[in-house]
């Protein structure tokens, strides 16, 4: 079949001799189209990630343990604990013991936060608040009267509402329970995790805990437990429940319950997003093939007068848009990973979920690279159809 | 050359239907072309040459009427067999020189070759008839950057490159100068005469009728004279 040569002679004439500004304009604008398609599933794949690596890492661990619903702690929890960390595909697992701490001071402020006793040598196991000080430093199991505080305690992140503004390592903070026990806390450390659910925490170790509710021992509120593998959390969750873990098993997922709403926007503002995207890359295609045939309505015609068929008429604006679209991809994909995934490295989005930057999803990235594709094609293919649909010889005279 | 015409028309027919007018182009049309013949059509503005000369080299189809091409009844084709006919018999030649803008002239002459035959036999061929046509030092620009009857050169050549039974021009020469125009006719009466093809021409200029081994002078859709 020789005549299949046509199409291919015609297009490479064409971009050969053809305007190269017209060219790398219309290149750019698929490439824009393309990084507008990829761009925000990608950011908000980003959030999503970093938001659940947050969660994981300074909130839930992979796995929570609360007390069952007819219990105020998980009794024996240090057996339990044992019990856990047998359990096939458990990394570590830490116990948290929650204060019921009435009040805290600070100065002549006074306000209310969550504070937690620890196993420093558990915790720093499972979450990575000990990496994430930003002054002083983390506790240590003998501490008997050290705390932790989180950024939004210290006032540091914008403002919680009655945070200890201006407060510093070595400053003390008074703190009255229920019970009316009191007792003075030394502050050892700052910590900024960026999620800020965790920086609204404040940490003591089991110790210093022992002076004031020394009942809570063996006690735990929840306990919190990483996997070997992530993703296996539900066999793990199964293996904990068969080795009868008294208590109320959750995934870290339920503690990011807020993120999955947000999810479910993104999906939705993705599509709209990736349709608009769809769009421009159609119409510019459309209309840059749509000009070009205009332009040469009378030659097509000629064309068509010496016997080439309509078919290898549409080939050849199939061939165009093909090549700005594979062009378009190629000089998007690039943009992509050449310029905006490192700008956001260096330059995350600062959210309250954590701080995101772009994150690909493959799978992802080559439907929507298809998607221009086959876009393209068919809003080539249309005015080239259209244009073969015209009487031959109107077509010559340009009519 | 056989006796068999190579082109045979009876009552020919055209009307065009736009909106609601009905234009009759074609009243009625017969005549006979023979193999070798240069056969001009002559005819006022709108007396239907242009719309004959499409129904003979079947870049239309008559409303009715019989049109035999090379012992064949083209008017029961397929457009897809017109088309294979007009590859391989029928070249043609239209006023404006339309030419492909972005094709040089020997890929322009290639073109049509490229339907059915080997790349390097296409060029070679190509360059062979620019040759013949004397615009082979134009082989490697592109139309724009050539003269009127150059650009004409070029396209006599691409109708040439199959090797065609019949050409079909036209007013080949409406656009240029008188000298262009000269050497235009000379090359058609060249083909016609030293490599007998057959030549199938309208022209408005007196001077060229007398190329003509037949004239037909169309008025108002028929034949009004027949030499
Ligand atoms: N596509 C068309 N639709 C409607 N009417 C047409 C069409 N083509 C030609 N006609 C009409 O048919 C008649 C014959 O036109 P044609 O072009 O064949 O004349 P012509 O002899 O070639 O004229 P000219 O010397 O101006 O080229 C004219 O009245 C013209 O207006
Ligand atoms: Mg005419």
């Amino acid at each position: 079949m020789p005549e299949w040569r046509i199409p291919f002679f015609l297009i490479f004439r064409h971009l050969r001799r053809g305007s190269k500004w017209t060219l790398a304009l219309i290149i750019f604008l698929m490439a824009i189209a393309f990084v507008n398609m990829v761009f925000a599933s990608s950011l908000f794949n980003g959030i999503i990630a970093t938001s659940n690596a947050n969660v994981i890492e300074t909130y839930a661990g992979n796995i929570t343990i609360y007390p069952n619903a007819k219990d105020d702690f998980i009794a024996r929890t240090d057996k339990e604990l044992t019990k856990i960390r047998a359990v096939d595909g458990v990394k570590a697992a830490t116990a948290h013991y929650q204060l019921p701490a009435a009040s805290m001071k600070f100065k002549n402020i006074k306000s209310t936060f969550r504070l937690i006793a620890i196993d420093p040598s558990n915790e720093i196991q499972v979450t990575n608040i000990s990496q994430k000080l930003i002054s002083g430093r983390y506790l240590e199991a003998n501490d008997s009267d050290g705390i932790l505080l989180g950024a939004q305690v210290t006032g540091n992140e914008e403002a919680a509402t009655r945070s200890f503004k201006g407060i510093k390592v070595g400053d003390i903070v008074k703190v009255t329970l229920q019970n009316n026990t009191e007792k003075n806390f030394i502050v050892r450390g700052i910590f900024y995790s960026n999620y800020i659910e965790a920086d609204y925490q404040t940490f003591t170790t089991i110790k210093a805990m022992q002076d004031v509710a020394p009942y809570l021992r063996n006690q735990a509120s929840s306990i919190l437990v990483t996997v070997d593998t992530p993703g296996t959390e539900p066999k793990v969750i199964d293996g904990l429940k068969a080795r009868g873990v008294n208590g109320d098993i959750h995934p870290w997922q339920d503690s990011a319950g807020l993120m999955k709403d947000v999810t479910k926007s993104f999906v939705s503002i993705d599509v709209i997003l990736s349709l608009v995207a769809t769009l421009i890359a159609a119409v510019t295609i459309f209309i840059v093939i749509f000009v070009d045939i205009t332009d040469k309505r009378s030659q097509i015609g000629i064309m068509r007068a010496l016997g080439v068929r309509p078919y290898l008429i549409h080939a050849v604006y199939v061939l165009q848009s093909v090549v700005y679209s594979v062009a378009g991809v190629l000089l998007g994909a690039a943009m992509f990973f050449g310029l905006l995934v490192p700008y956001f490295v260096s330059h995350p989005f600062a959210l309250p979920m954590g701080n995101a930057h772009l994150v690909v999803n493959v799978g992802n990235f080559v439907l929507r690279a298809e998607t221009i594709l086959w876009v393209a094609i068919f809003s080539g293919l249309i005015p080239a159809v259209m244009v073969t649909r015209i009487n031959m010889l109107d077509e010559i005279r340009g009519k | 050359m056989s006796l068999e015409p190579i082109i045979s028309v009876t009552d020919l027919y055209k009307t065009y239907v736009t909106d609601e007018v009905k234009v009759e182009a074609l009243k009625g049309v017969c005549l006979d072309i023979a193999r070798g013949d240069f056969f001009i059509i002559t005819g006022r503005n709108g007396s239907g040459k242009s719309t004959l000369l499409h129904q003979l080299g079947l870049l239309d189809r008559p409303t009715s009427g019989a049109l035999i091409l090379n012992g064949q009844d083209v008017n029961t084709m397929s457009e897809k067999e017109r088309a294979a006919i007009r590859v391989r018999e029928l070249g043609y030649i239209f006023q404006e020189y339309a030419l492909m803008a972005e094709l040089t002239a020997l890929e322009n002459v290639m073109l049509p070759a490229m339907m059915t035959r080997p790349m390097a036999e296409c060029r070679a061929s190509a360059k062979d008839f620019l040759e013949r046509v004397g615009v082979s030092h134009r082989m490697y620009n592109l139309p724009r950057q050539c003269s009127g009857g150059e650009q004409q050169k070029i396209a006599i050549a691409r109708s040439l490159v199959n090797g065609p039974a019949v050409i079909f021009a036209d007013e080949p020469t409406a656009n240029l100068d008188s000298i262009a125009a000269q050497e235009i006719m000379k090359l058609f009466r060249s083909l016609n005469e030293d490599e007998s093809h057959t030549i199938v021409m309208i022209t408005h200029e007196q001077d060229e009728t007398t190329y003509a081994s037949k004239l037909l002078n169309l008025a108002d859709g028929q034949v009004e004279s027949n030499a």
